[in-house]
Protein backbone atom coordinates (compact mmCIF):
# COMPACT_ATOMS: atom_id res chain seq x y z
CA UNK A 1 0.00 0.00 0.00
CA UNK A 2 2.68 2.43 0.93
CA UNK A 3 5.88 3.11 -0.92
CA UNK A 4 9.14 2.74 0.89
CA UNK A 5 9.99 6.41 0.65
CA UNK A 6 6.61 7.38 2.06
CA UNK A 7 7.14 5.59 5.34
CA UNK A 8 8.67 8.53 7.21
CA UNK A 9 5.55 10.65 6.44
CA UNK A 10 2.91 8.01 6.99
CA UNK A 11 2.49 8.40 10.74
CA UNK A 12 2.32 12.19 10.60
CA UNK A 13 -0.16 12.02 7.73
CA UNK A 14 -2.35 9.53 9.59
CA UNK A 15 -2.48 11.77 12.65
CA UNK A 16 -3.33 14.77 10.48
CA UNK A 17 -6.07 12.85 8.71
CA UNK A 18 -7.70 11.82 11.97
CA UNK A 19 -7.38 15.39 13.22
CA UNK A 20 -9.20 16.70 10.16
CA UNK A 21 -12.06 14.30 10.76
CA UNK A 22 -12.39 15.08 14.44
CA UNK A 23 -12.35 18.81 13.65
CA UNK A 24 -15.15 18.37 11.14
CA UNK A 25 -17.17 16.25 13.53
CA UNK A 26 -16.72 18.86 16.24
CA UNK A 27 -17.77 21.64 13.86
CA UNK A 28 -20.87 19.68 12.92
CA UNK A 29 -21.86 19.09 16.51
CA UNK A 30 -21.29 22.70 17.52
CA UNK A 31 -22.69 24.55 14.53
CA UNK A 32 -25.84 22.52 14.01
CA UNK A 33 -28.86 22.90 16.25
CA UNK A 34 -29.65 19.25 16.52
CA UNK A 35 -32.45 19.60 19.07
CA UNK A 36 -35.84 20.54 17.79
CA UNK A 37 -37.19 23.56 19.66
CA UNK A 38 -40.85 22.86 20.26
CA UNK A 39 -40.88 23.55 24.01
CA UNK A 40 -40.10 27.24 23.37
CA UNK A 41 -43.47 27.92 21.78
CA UNK A 42 -45.23 26.45 24.79
CA UNK A 43 -43.32 28.85 27.03
CA UNK A 44 -44.63 31.73 24.88
CA UNK A 45 -48.16 30.80 25.75
CA UNK A 46 -47.37 31.24 29.41
CA UNK A 47 -46.13 34.74 28.69
CA UNK A 48 -49.43 35.65 27.07
CA UNK A 49 -51.27 34.36 30.07
CA UNK A 50 -50.28 37.17 32.42
CA UNK A 51 -51.16 40.17 30.24
CA UNK A 52 -54.92 40.05 29.68
CA UNK A 53 -55.54 38.75 33.18
CA UNK A 54 -54.90 42.28 34.52
CA UNK A 55 -57.25 43.92 32.04
CA UNK A 56 -60.06 41.50 32.59
CA UNK A 57 -60.79 41.10 36.26
CA UNK A 58 -64.58 41.41 36.07
CA UNK A 59 -65.87 39.91 32.88
CA UNK A 60 -64.63 36.40 33.47
CA UNK A 61 -66.76 36.11 36.60
CA UNK A 62 -70.15 36.47 34.95
CA UNK A 63 -69.12 34.53 31.92
CA UNK A 64 -67.38 31.72 33.69
CA UNK A 65 -70.48 30.97 35.74
CA UNK A 66 -72.88 30.41 32.92
CA UNK A 67 -72.20 27.14 31.20
CA UNK A 68 -73.37 27.11 27.60
CA UNK A 69 -76.80 25.96 28.75
CA UNK A 70 -77.10 28.68 31.36
CA UNK A 71 -76.02 31.29 28.86
CA UNK A 72 -79.03 30.48 26.77
CA UNK A 73 -81.29 31.51 29.61
CA UNK A 74 -80.08 35.12 29.91
CA UNK A 75 -80.43 35.48 26.19
CA UNK A 76 -84.20 35.97 26.27
CA UNK A 77 -83.76 38.78 28.79
CA UNK A 78 -82.11 41.18 26.41
CA UNK A 79 -84.73 40.46 23.83
CA UNK A 80 -87.63 42.05 25.71
CA UNK A 81 -85.42 45.05 26.36
CA UNK A 82 -84.78 45.34 22.72
CA UNK A 83 -88.51 45.23 22.14
CA UNK A 84 -88.98 48.03 24.64
CA UNK A 85 -86.36 49.98 22.83
CA UNK A 86 -87.91 49.24 19.54
CA UNK A 87 -91.26 50.70 20.57
CA UNK A 88 -89.95 54.21 21.17
CA UNK A 89 -88.16 53.95 17.90
CA UNK A 90 -91.40 53.22 16.19
CA UNK A 91 -93.07 56.15 17.89
CA UNK A 92 -90.94 58.81 16.24
CA UNK A 93 -91.99 57.51 12.89
CA UNK A 94 -95.56 58.67 13.13
CA UNK A 95 -94.31 62.10 14.18
CA UNK A 96 -93.11 63.11 10.75
CA UNK A 97 -96.67 62.73 9.54
CA UNK A 98 -97.96 65.36 11.93
CA UNK A 99 -95.12 67.56 10.80
CA UNK A 100 -96.25 67.26 7.27
CA UNK A 101 -99.79 67.92 8.41
CA UNK A 102 -98.70 71.12 10.08
CA UNK A 103 -96.82 72.17 7.03
CA UNK A 104 -99.90 71.51 4.97
CA UNK A 105 -101.94 73.56 7.33
CA UNK A 106 -99.53 76.43 7.15
CA UNK A 107 -99.89 76.96 3.43
CA UNK A 108 -103.63 76.82 3.92
CA UNK A 109 -103.59 79.75 6.27
CA UNK A 110 -102.32 82.19 3.66
CA UNK A 111 -105.17 81.05 1.48
CA UNK A 112 -107.54 82.00 4.27
CA UNK A 113 -105.78 85.28 4.69
CA UNK A 114 -106.19 86.23 1.08
CA UNK A 115 -109.77 87.24 1.44
CA UNK A 116 -109.05 89.51 4.47
CA UNK A 117 -106.24 91.08 2.50
CA UNK A 118 -108.72 92.44 0.01
CA UNK A 119 -110.03 95.02 2.43
CA UNK A 120 -106.91 97.14 2.76
CA UNK A 121 -108.15 98.83 5.92
CA UNK A 122 -106.58 96.61 8.44
CA UNK A 123 -103.15 96.47 6.87
CA UNK A 124 -101.35 96.90 10.16
CA UNK A 125 -103.37 94.16 11.76
CA UNK A 126 -102.71 92.08 8.69
CA UNK A 127 -99.01 92.72 8.98
CA UNK A 128 -99.12 91.75 12.60
CA UNK A 129 -101.14 88.72 11.71
CA UNK A 130 -98.69 87.89 8.97
CA UNK A 131 -95.81 88.26 11.40
CA UNK A 132 -97.57 86.08 13.90
CA UNK A 133 -98.29 83.57 11.23
CA UNK A 134 -94.69 83.61 10.07
CA UNK A 135 -93.56 83.11 13.63
CA UNK A 136 -96.06 80.33 13.96
CA UNK A 137 -94.80 78.83 10.73
CA UNK A 138 -91.21 79.13 11.84
CA UNK A 139 -92.12 77.68 15.21
CA UNK A 140 -94.06 74.96 13.56
CA UNK A 141 -91.10 74.23 11.29
CA UNK A 142 -88.63 74.36 14.13
CA UNK A 143 -90.61 72.53 16.72
CA UNK A 144 -90.90 69.26 14.88
CA UNK A 145 -87.11 69.10 14.92
CA UNK A 146 -87.20 68.96 18.68
CA UNK A 147 -90.50 67.44 19.49
CA UNK A 148 -91.28 67.20 23.17
CA UNK A 149 -92.21 63.62 22.63
CA UNK A 150 -88.67 62.97 21.55
CA UNK A 151 -87.31 64.52 24.72
CA UNK A 152 -89.59 62.36 26.68
CA UNK A 153 -88.38 59.38 24.79
CA UNK A 154 -84.81 60.31 25.40
CA UNK A 155 -85.56 60.74 29.06
CA UNK A 156 -87.21 57.37 29.05
CA UNK A 157 -84.25 55.86 27.37
CA UNK A 158 -81.86 57.56 29.73
CA UNK A 159 -83.96 56.45 32.63
CA UNK A 160 -84.06 52.95 31.35
CA UNK A 161 -80.33 53.10 30.86
CA UNK A 162 -79.63 54.63 34.27
CA UNK A 163 -82.17 52.42 36.01
CA UNK A 164 -80.97 49.35 34.26
CA UNK A 165 -77.27 49.71 34.78
CA UNK A 166 -77.06 46.29 36.31
CA UNK A 167 -79.32 45.20 33.54
CA UNK A 168 -76.99 46.83 31.05
CA UNK A 169 -74.04 44.98 32.44
CA UNK A 170 -75.94 41.79 32.29
CA UNK A 171 -76.87 42.62 28.78
CA UNK A 172 -73.24 43.30 27.90
CA UNK A 173 -72.06 40.09 29.45
CA UNK A 174 -74.89 38.27 27.76
CA UNK A 175 -73.89 39.82 24.46
CA UNK A 176 -70.32 38.81 25.12
CA UNK A 177 -71.47 35.34 25.94
CA UNK A 178 -73.38 35.40 22.68
CA UNK A 179 -70.29 36.44 20.78
CA UNK A 180 -68.25 33.81 22.59
CA UNK A 181 -70.82 31.17 21.72
CA UNK A 182 -70.98 32.36 18.16
CA UNK A 183 -67.24 32.11 17.72
CA UNK A 184 -67.12 28.79 19.49
CA UNK A 185 -69.66 27.58 17.01
CA UNK A 186 -67.60 29.07 14.19
CA UNK A 187 -64.46 27.32 15.45
CA UNK A 188 -66.31 24.06 15.72
CA UNK A 189 -67.79 24.47 12.27
CA UNK A 190 -64.42 25.24 10.75
CA UNK A 191 -62.84 22.21 12.40
CA UNK A 192 -65.78 20.03 11.51
CA UNK A 193 -65.35 20.95 7.85
CA UNK A 194 -61.80 19.63 7.97
CA UNK A 195 -62.60 16.33 9.66
CA UNK A 196 -62.20 13.33 7.42
CA UNK A 197 -65.53 11.78 8.33
CA UNK A 198 -64.83 8.54 6.55
CA UNK A 199 -62.36 7.68 9.32
CA UNK A 200 -65.02 7.94 11.99
CA UNK A 201 -67.37 5.33 10.60
CA UNK A 202 -71.11 5.56 10.93
CA UNK A 203 -71.34 5.22 14.68
CA UNK A 204 -72.51 8.20 16.65
CA UNK A 205 -69.22 9.10 18.28
CA UNK A 206 -68.45 11.92 20.65
CA UNK A 207 -65.02 13.20 21.60
CA UNK A 208 -63.75 16.13 23.59
CA UNK A 209 -60.65 18.18 23.02
CA UNK A 210 -58.88 20.77 25.14
CA UNK A 211 -57.42 23.42 22.89
CA UNK A 212 -55.02 26.18 23.87
CA UNK A 213 -55.20 29.18 21.55
CA UNK A 214 -52.91 32.11 20.90
CA UNK A 215 -54.37 35.58 20.24
CA UNK A 216 -53.57 35.08 16.56
CA UNK A 217 -55.92 32.14 16.37
CA UNK A 218 -53.12 29.64 16.20
CA UNK A 219 -52.75 26.69 18.50
CA UNK A 220 -50.59 27.34 21.54
CA UNK A 221 -49.90 23.67 22.06
CA UNK A 222 -51.05 20.41 20.64
CA UNK A 223 -54.73 19.72 21.28
CA UNK A 224 -55.38 17.40 24.19
CA UNK A 225 -57.85 14.62 23.88
CA UNK A 226 -59.92 14.57 27.07
CA UNK A 227 -62.57 12.15 25.99
CA UNK A 228 -61.82 9.61 23.31
CA UNK A 229 -64.47 8.39 20.93
CA UNK A 230 -63.10 4.89 21.25
CA UNK A 231 -61.96 4.98 17.66
CA UNK A 232 -58.29 6.06 17.53
CA UNK A 233 -58.46 6.78 13.82
CA UNK A 234 -61.37 9.13 14.42
CA UNK A 235 -59.55 10.82 17.31
CA UNK A 236 -56.57 11.37 15.09
CA UNK A 237 -58.71 12.64 12.25
CA UNK A 238 -60.27 15.26 14.52
CA UNK A 239 -56.88 16.23 15.93
CA UNK A 240 -55.52 16.69 12.44
CA UNK A 241 -58.59 18.70 11.53
CA UNK A 242 -57.89 20.99 14.48
CA UNK A 243 -54.32 21.47 13.33
CA UNK A 244 -55.39 22.09 9.75
CA UNK A 245 -58.00 24.63 10.81
CA UNK A 246 -55.37 27.08 12.02
CA UNK A 247 -55.86 30.01 12.31
CA UNK A 248 -59.15 29.57 14.08
CA UNK A 249 -61.68 32.40 13.94
CA UNK A 250 -61.54 34.72 16.96
CA UNK A 251 -63.63 37.79 17.80
CA UNK A 252 -62.18 41.21 17.08
CA UNK A 253 -62.58 42.18 20.69
CA UNK A 254 -59.31 41.31 22.34
CA UNK A 255 -60.94 41.44 25.74
CA UNK A 256 -62.92 38.36 24.87
CA UNK A 257 -59.83 36.39 24.07
CA UNK A 258 -59.51 35.16 27.62
CA UNK A 259 -62.57 33.03 26.89
CA UNK A 260 -60.73 31.31 24.09
CA UNK A 261 -57.36 30.76 25.68
CA UNK A 262 -58.38 27.34 26.89
CA UNK A 263 -61.26 25.90 24.95
CA UNK A 264 -63.11 22.70 25.65
CA UNK A 265 -64.68 21.55 22.46
CA UNK A 266 -67.00 18.62 21.91
CA UNK A 267 -67.20 17.00 18.53
CA UNK A 268 -69.77 14.67 17.08
CA UNK A 269 -68.33 13.99 13.64
CA UNK A 270 -71.43 12.24 12.37
CA UNK A 271 -73.95 14.62 13.87
CA UNK A 272 -75.15 17.19 11.39
CA UNK B 1 -45.20 11.89 16.27
CA UNK B 2 -43.52 13.19 19.42
CA UNK B 3 -42.59 16.78 18.96
CA UNK B 4 -39.34 16.74 20.88
CA UNK B 5 -37.58 14.06 18.87
CA UNK B 6 -33.87 13.86 19.48
CA UNK B 7 -32.19 14.60 16.15
CA UNK B 8 -28.59 14.50 17.30
CA UNK B 9 -25.90 13.41 14.87
CA UNK B 10 -25.22 10.15 16.65
CA UNK B 11 -28.85 9.18 16.98
CA UNK B 12 -29.24 9.84 13.26
CA UNK B 13 -26.43 7.42 12.51
CA UNK B 14 -27.57 4.87 15.08
CA UNK B 15 -31.16 5.02 13.86
CA UNK B 16 -30.29 4.31 10.25
CA UNK B 17 -30.87 0.89 8.76
CA UNK B 18 -28.00 -1.60 8.41
CA UNK B 19 -27.16 -1.02 4.72
CA UNK B 20 -27.09 2.72 5.30
CA UNK B 21 -24.83 2.22 8.30
CA UNK B 22 -22.54 0.02 6.22
CA UNK B 23 -22.40 2.68 3.54
CA UNK B 24 -21.54 5.28 6.15
CA UNK B 25 -18.81 3.05 7.57
CA UNK B 26 -17.29 2.46 4.14
CA UNK B 27 -17.38 6.15 3.38
CA UNK B 28 -15.80 7.13 6.68
CA UNK B 29 -12.97 4.64 6.16
CA UNK B 30 -12.51 5.87 2.59
CA UNK B 31 -12.44 9.43 3.78
CA UNK B 32 -9.83 8.62 6.44
CA UNK B 33 -7.64 6.86 3.89
CA UNK B 34 -7.99 9.55 1.26
CA UNK B 35 -7.01 12.20 3.77
CA UNK B 36 -4.10 10.05 4.88
CA UNK B 37 -2.89 9.74 1.30
CA UNK B 38 -3.45 13.41 0.71
CA UNK B 39 -1.14 14.32 3.56
CA UNK B 40 1.43 11.72 2.47
CA UNK B 41 1.31 13.04 -1.08
CA UNK B 42 1.65 16.63 0.06
CA UNK B 43 4.80 15.69 1.96
CA UNK B 44 6.37 13.51 -0.78
CA UNK B 45 5.69 15.93 -3.62
CA UNK B 46 7.00 18.82 -1.61
CA UNK B 47 10.12 16.81 -0.83
CA UNK B 48 10.57 15.81 -4.50
CA UNK B 49 10.30 19.44 -5.59
CA UNK B 50 12.82 20.52 -2.98
CA UNK B 51 15.20 17.72 -4.00
CA UNK B 52 14.94 18.66 -7.67
CA UNK B 53 15.67 22.27 -6.77
CA UNK B 54 18.71 21.32 -4.71
CA UNK B 55 20.06 18.90 -7.31
CA UNK B 56 19.68 21.40 -10.14
CA UNK B 57 21.57 23.94 -8.07
CA UNK B 58 24.49 21.62 -7.43
CA UNK B 59 24.49 20.19 -10.96
CA UNK B 60 24.58 23.55 -12.72
CA UNK B 61 27.09 25.02 -10.29
CA UNK B 62 29.75 23.61 -12.62
CA UNK B 63 31.47 20.99 -10.44
CA UNK B 64 33.08 17.83 -11.62
CA UNK B 65 30.51 15.21 -12.65
CA UNK B 66 32.64 12.35 -11.22
CA UNK B 67 32.75 14.08 -7.84
CA UNK B 68 28.99 14.68 -7.94
CA UNK B 69 28.42 11.02 -8.76
CA UNK B 70 30.66 9.98 -5.85
CA UNK B 71 28.77 12.24 -3.45
CA UNK B 72 25.42 10.85 -4.57
CA UNK B 73 26.41 7.19 -4.39
CA UNK B 74 28.25 7.70 -1.11
CA UNK B 75 24.98 8.80 0.49
CA UNK B 76 23.45 6.08 2.61
CA UNK B 77 20.03 6.93 1.26
CA UNK B 78 19.08 5.65 -2.15
CA UNK B 79 19.12 8.61 -4.57
CA UNK B 80 15.69 10.02 -5.40
CA UNK B 81 14.25 12.09 -8.19
CA UNK B 82 16.71 13.86 -10.48
CA UNK B 83 19.63 12.45 -8.52
CA UNK B 84 18.57 8.90 -9.29
CA UNK B 85 18.21 9.74 -12.99
CA UNK B 86 21.66 11.29 -12.98
CA UNK B 87 23.09 8.31 -11.13
CA UNK B 88 21.59 5.76 -13.54
CA UNK B 89 22.69 7.70 -16.63
CA UNK B 90 26.20 8.41 -15.40
CA UNK B 91 26.74 4.82 -14.18
CA UNK B 92 25.77 3.44 -17.58
CA UNK B 93 27.96 6.03 -19.32
CA UNK B 94 30.97 5.18 -17.14
CA UNK B 95 30.52 1.47 -17.72
CA UNK B 96 30.41 1.93 -21.48
CA UNK B 97 33.36 4.26 -21.28
CA UNK B 98 35.47 1.50 -19.71
CA UNK B 99 34.81 -0.69 -22.73
CA UNK B 100 36.61 1.59 -25.19
CA UNK B 101 35.67 -0.25 -28.33
CA UNK B 102 32.05 0.90 -28.15
CA UNK B 103 30.62 3.49 -30.49
CA UNK B 104 29.68 6.91 -29.10
CA UNK B 105 26.10 6.64 -30.25
CA UNK B 106 25.75 3.26 -28.56
CA UNK B 107 27.10 4.70 -25.32
CA UNK B 108 24.66 7.60 -25.50
CA UNK B 109 21.80 5.26 -26.33
CA UNK B 110 22.61 3.02 -23.37
CA UNK B 111 22.84 5.82 -20.86
CA UNK B 112 19.65 7.33 -22.23
CA UNK B 113 17.82 4.03 -21.76
CA UNK B 114 19.12 3.79 -18.22
CA UNK B 115 17.93 7.32 -17.49
CA UNK B 116 14.54 6.58 -19.06
CA UNK B 117 14.15 3.57 -16.78
CA UNK B 118 15.06 5.62 -13.71
CA UNK B 119 12.66 8.34 -14.84
CA UNK B 120 9.84 5.81 -15.14
CA UNK B 121 10.51 4.51 -11.66
CA UNK B 122 10.46 8.05 -10.31
CA UNK B 123 7.21 8.81 -12.08
CA UNK B 124 5.70 5.67 -10.65
CA UNK B 125 6.62 6.83 -7.17
CA UNK B 126 5.16 10.25 -7.79
CA UNK B 127 1.95 8.89 -9.27
CA UNK B 128 1.33 6.52 -6.36
CA UNK B 129 -2.11 6.84 -4.73
CA UNK B 130 -3.34 9.33 -7.29
CA UNK B 131 -5.66 6.71 -8.86
CA UNK B 132 -7.07 6.02 -5.40
CA UNK B 133 -7.83 9.70 -4.89
CA UNK B 134 -9.43 9.86 -8.32
CA UNK B 135 -11.66 6.88 -7.55
CA UNK B 136 -12.69 8.30 -4.19
CA UNK B 137 -13.48 11.62 -5.81
CA UNK B 138 -15.68 10.12 -8.47
CA UNK B 139 -17.26 7.15 -6.70
CA UNK B 140 -17.88 8.14 -3.09
CA UNK B 141 -20.74 10.55 -3.97
CA UNK B 142 -22.44 7.61 -5.65
CA UNK B 143 -21.90 5.40 -2.63
CA UNK B 144 -23.38 8.11 -0.44
CA UNK B 145 -26.26 8.53 -2.85
CA UNK B 146 -26.89 4.82 -2.73
CA UNK B 147 -27.12 4.96 1.06
CA UNK B 148 -29.49 7.92 0.83
CA UNK B 149 -31.74 6.25 -1.70
CA UNK B 150 -31.86 3.14 0.43
CA UNK B 151 -32.73 5.12 3.54
CA UNK B 152 -35.42 7.14 1.76
CA UNK B 153 -36.89 3.95 0.32
CA UNK B 154 -37.20 2.62 3.85
CA UNK B 155 -38.70 5.86 5.09
CA UNK B 156 -41.38 5.85 2.42
CA UNK B 157 -42.09 2.17 2.85
CA UNK B 158 -42.92 2.86 6.48
CA UNK B 159 -45.31 5.54 5.25
CA UNK B 160 -47.40 3.09 3.27
CA UNK B 161 -49.08 1.66 6.37
CA UNK B 162 -50.39 5.03 7.49
CA UNK B 163 -53.70 6.41 6.25
CA UNK B 164 -52.73 10.06 6.50
CA UNK B 165 -49.16 10.82 5.56
CA UNK B 166 -47.46 13.55 7.53
CA UNK B 167 -44.00 14.99 7.18
CA UNK B 168 -43.08 13.96 10.71
CA UNK B 169 -43.27 10.33 9.73
CA UNK B 170 -40.73 10.59 6.90
CA UNK B 171 -38.54 13.46 8.06
CA UNK B 172 -36.33 11.50 10.50
CA UNK B 173 -35.74 8.75 7.96
CA UNK B 174 -34.79 11.22 5.26
CA UNK B 175 -32.49 13.09 7.64
CA UNK B 176 -30.78 9.82 8.51
CA UNK B 177 -30.43 8.91 4.88
CA UNK B 178 -29.03 12.29 3.91
CA UNK B 179 -26.17 11.86 6.37
CA UNK B 180 -24.79 9.22 4.00
CA UNK B 181 -24.69 11.69 1.12
CA UNK B 182 -23.06 14.27 3.36
CA UNK B 183 -20.28 11.88 4.32
CA UNK B 184 -19.83 10.84 0.69
CA UNK B 185 -19.45 14.45 -0.40
CA UNK B 186 -17.11 15.15 2.45
CA UNK B 187 -14.89 12.32 1.24
CA UNK B 188 -15.16 13.23 -2.43
CA UNK B 189 -14.55 16.98 -2.46
CA UNK B 190 -11.06 17.00 -0.88
CA UNK B 191 -10.08 13.94 -2.91
CA UNK B 192 -10.97 15.64 -6.19
CA UNK B 193 -9.22 18.87 -5.24
CA UNK B 194 -6.13 17.00 -4.08
CA UNK B 195 -6.10 14.80 -7.18
CA UNK B 196 -6.14 17.75 -9.52
CA UNK B 197 -3.47 19.57 -7.58
CA UNK B 198 -1.18 16.55 -7.30
CA UNK B 199 -1.64 15.63 -10.97
CA UNK B 200 -0.51 19.08 -12.04
CA UNK B 201 2.45 18.99 -9.64
CA UNK B 202 3.52 15.58 -10.92
CA UNK B 203 3.21 16.82 -14.51
CA UNK B 204 5.44 19.74 -13.79
CA UNK B 205 8.00 17.50 -12.07
CA UNK B 206 8.01 15.08 -15.00
CA UNK B 207 8.62 17.93 -17.43
CA UNK B 208 11.50 19.04 -15.25
CA UNK B 209 12.98 15.53 -15.15
CA UNK B 210 12.65 15.09 -18.90
CA UNK B 211 14.33 18.36 -19.73
CA UNK B 212 17.11 17.46 -17.31
CA UNK B 213 17.51 14.15 -19.09
CA UNK B 214 17.91 15.88 -22.46
CA UNK B 215 20.40 18.39 -21.12
CA UNK B 216 22.41 15.72 -19.33
CA UNK B 217 22.53 13.60 -22.50
CA UNK B 218 23.95 16.59 -24.33
CA UNK B 219 26.63 17.06 -21.69
CA UNK B 220 27.61 13.37 -21.81
CA UNK B 221 27.75 13.48 -25.59
CA UNK B 222 30.09 16.47 -25.46
CA UNK B 223 32.32 14.64 -22.97
CA UNK B 224 32.61 11.46 -24.94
Amino acid sequence: MLRQRENPDSFKAGVLSITVHTILLGALLVSFNWKTTHPVSIAEVELWDSLPAVNMPKPPLPTVEPEPVVKDVPKPEPKPEKVVEAKPQIKPEPKPEPEIAIKQEVPKKPVKKDPPKEPPKKTQQDDQLAKLQKQLMLDALEKPNKPPVDDALKKLQQESLSDGKPLGEQKASAAKAGVVDEFKAKIQAKIRNNVNKSLCGDANLELKFDIALLPTGELGSSPKLTKSSGNPACDEAVERAIRVSEPLPLPEDKALFSQFRALKLTFRPNDH
Amino acid sequence: MNASSDMSFFSLIAGASLPVQLVMLILIITSLFSWWYIFIKVATIKRAERDAEDFEDTFWSGGDLNKLYDVITANRRKPQGMASIFEAGFKEYARHKQQTRMDVSDVMEGSRRAMRAAFNREMDELDAHLPFLASVGSVSPYIGLFGTVWGIMNAFRGLSNVAQATLTQVAPGIAEALVATAIGLFAAIPAVIAYNRFASSVDRLSVRYESFMEEFTNILQRKS
